[in-house]
């Protein structure tokens, strides 16, 4: 009887250390799980995207020089600053407000690395919010990077999330109320840096950064402010200019000029009654012609495939095509073409140059000499053409973003 | 306000750090629901609030 319960508690004993081991090895396996995970999480977090400027750099400012309490946060972005120093108008090209929206930074960079202003002043952020550009979209299994093929090598971006990284600002609330305008917009959007214009200096992270974006137009007296987007082709609002009432004459003379000598381009009157967006705010706020431009994106369409990244750089989706043969989408869509990179670049760096012309024609005083690659350039010759070899560049012109 | 939100975001993260680790607590030392199924999804459970803890994710 003595041997038989011994034997019993022996086996029980035995059966709670495997058992614990068992547990240790979920424990173990999660574990691995996470650090398979988190280094490709940390990856993405801390990689920088390398860019080498054109020799017309005049200064680089930081958008903590505009409010200081962004200082060493994730939201404390560099913006560059092209000075004729002839007497003239001054423009913003502002990128990656969205940074799952990457056409518009490598838009920003292409125009960096090439730009020549003779005329007036020019300020460039390729990276709108750079720390939602640090982590990618929950749940839409997208890849991290994007490659351009260059003469040197492959260059590698980021693709990241449409709002502000939760590490850098969480929790959201359960309804985000737009400052000032105390509009109702979803949870979500107070980490949307397009829903948070104006701004507010001792707000989120995200109203921080809107707000500093307000003051530098203010305070460098902006003449145009351009807010380079990319849209999903089911969106109305695809390959548009959308303008505020001050700046919409010369998007809509813009719009028309595309549309009757390189491509199709829409004009769109900024909602007086949706607040939070730059083509809104910027315009009430500020005494700039404010300018969002958005280009057709499928990468970000619910309906399309795979997210993998060459429907990123090509944009070809059959899931698309069909919807656009069923007249779904806004925008001309033939999957033998798609929406490729050079394409949706190209139409960003035409459409500002478009803009920024025709401010120059309404407002003589405001003209703004300057060049870039344009979309027949890039037609002609693709992205990476027109990107520079950091390793052969001056190192005062390399910056790493 | 800005301290403020600075704080709650802190708050927010010990939230993370408690959770995960009354996560492991229950992964070992639990007295309902003993089955295997319940040890994985207690260890699975641990890798966003750990993520989260480090900043990582």
């Amino acid at each position: 009887m003595e041997n038989e319960k011994n034997a019993k508690g022996g086996r029980a004993a035995m059966s709670g250390r495997a058992r614990l081991w068992l547990k240790g090895g979920f424990l173990a396996a999660a574990l691995a799980m996470a650090f398979f995970a988190g280094r490709e999480f940390w990856e993405l977090r801390h990689y920088k995207e390398t860019v080498v400027s054109a020799p017309g750099l005049t200064e680089v400012k930081m958008l903590s020089d505009y409010l200081g309490s962004l200082k060493g946060t994730w939201m404390d972005t560099p913006i560059f600053v092209y000075d004729s120093g002839v007497p003239g108008g001054s423009a913003l090209y502002m990128a990656n407000v969205h940074p799952y929206e990457p056409a518009t930074s490598l838009s920003a960079y292409i125009m960096m690395e090439n730009i020549k202003v003779s005329k007036g002043k020019i300020f460039v952020i390729p990276q709108g919010n750079r720390s939602g550009s640090t982590t990618g979209m929950l749940g839409n299994a997208y890849p991290k990077f994007f490659h351009v093929k260059t003469d040197f090598g492959e260059k590698q971006y980021r693709i990241g999330d449409r709002g502000t990284n939760p590490l850098d600002q969480w929790p959201d609330p359960f309804t985000y109320v737009n400052y000032p305008s105390k509009q109702n917009l979803a949870y979500q959007d107070i980490r949307n840096m397009n829903r948070t214009y104006p701004g507010r200096k001792d707000g989120t992270l995200t109203e921080r950064a809107s707000f500093a974006i307000m003051e530098l137009i203010r305070r460098e007296k902006i003449d145009i402010s351009i807010d380079a987007h990319e849209a999903s082709l089911m969106y109305p609002v695809v390959s548009t200019y959308v303008a505020h009432e001050r700046s919409f004459e010369l998007a809509m003379m813009a719009a028309m000029t595309l549309s009757a000598e390189t491509f199709d381009m829409k004009c769109e009157s900024s909602p007086k009654g949706l607040r939070g967006l730059s083509h809104r705010e910027w315009g009430d706020y500020s005494d700039t012609l404010a300018v969002l431009m958005e280009t057709p994106e499928p990468f970000i369409d619910r309906v399309v495939g795979p997210m993998t990244e060459e429907l990123f750089t090509e944009g070809k989706d059959e899931f698309l095509a069909t919807a656009a043969k069923h007249g779904l989408t806004y925008h001309p869509y033939k999957i033998e073409f798609g929406s490729p990179l050079w394409y949706r670049c190209g139409r960003h760096l035409s459409g500002a140059a478009a803009a920024i012309t025709w401010m120059g024609q309404f407002f003589p005083e405001k003209e703004i000499i300057a060049e870039w690659p344009g979309y027949k350039d890039l037609e002609a010759h693709d992205c990476g053409y027109f990107l520079h070899d950091p390793a052969k560049a001056d190192g005062k012109l390399v910056f790493k973003i | 306000m800005v301290m403020l939100e600075q704080i709650i975001h802190v708050i927010y993260v010990l939230f993370a750090a408690i959770i995960g680790w009354f996560l492991l607590r229950n992964l070992f030392k639990r007295v309902k629901k003993p089955g295997i199924v319940y040890d994985i999804v207690y260890a699975y459970c641990v890798i966003p609030f750990l993520l989260r803890v480090l900043g990582i994710k």
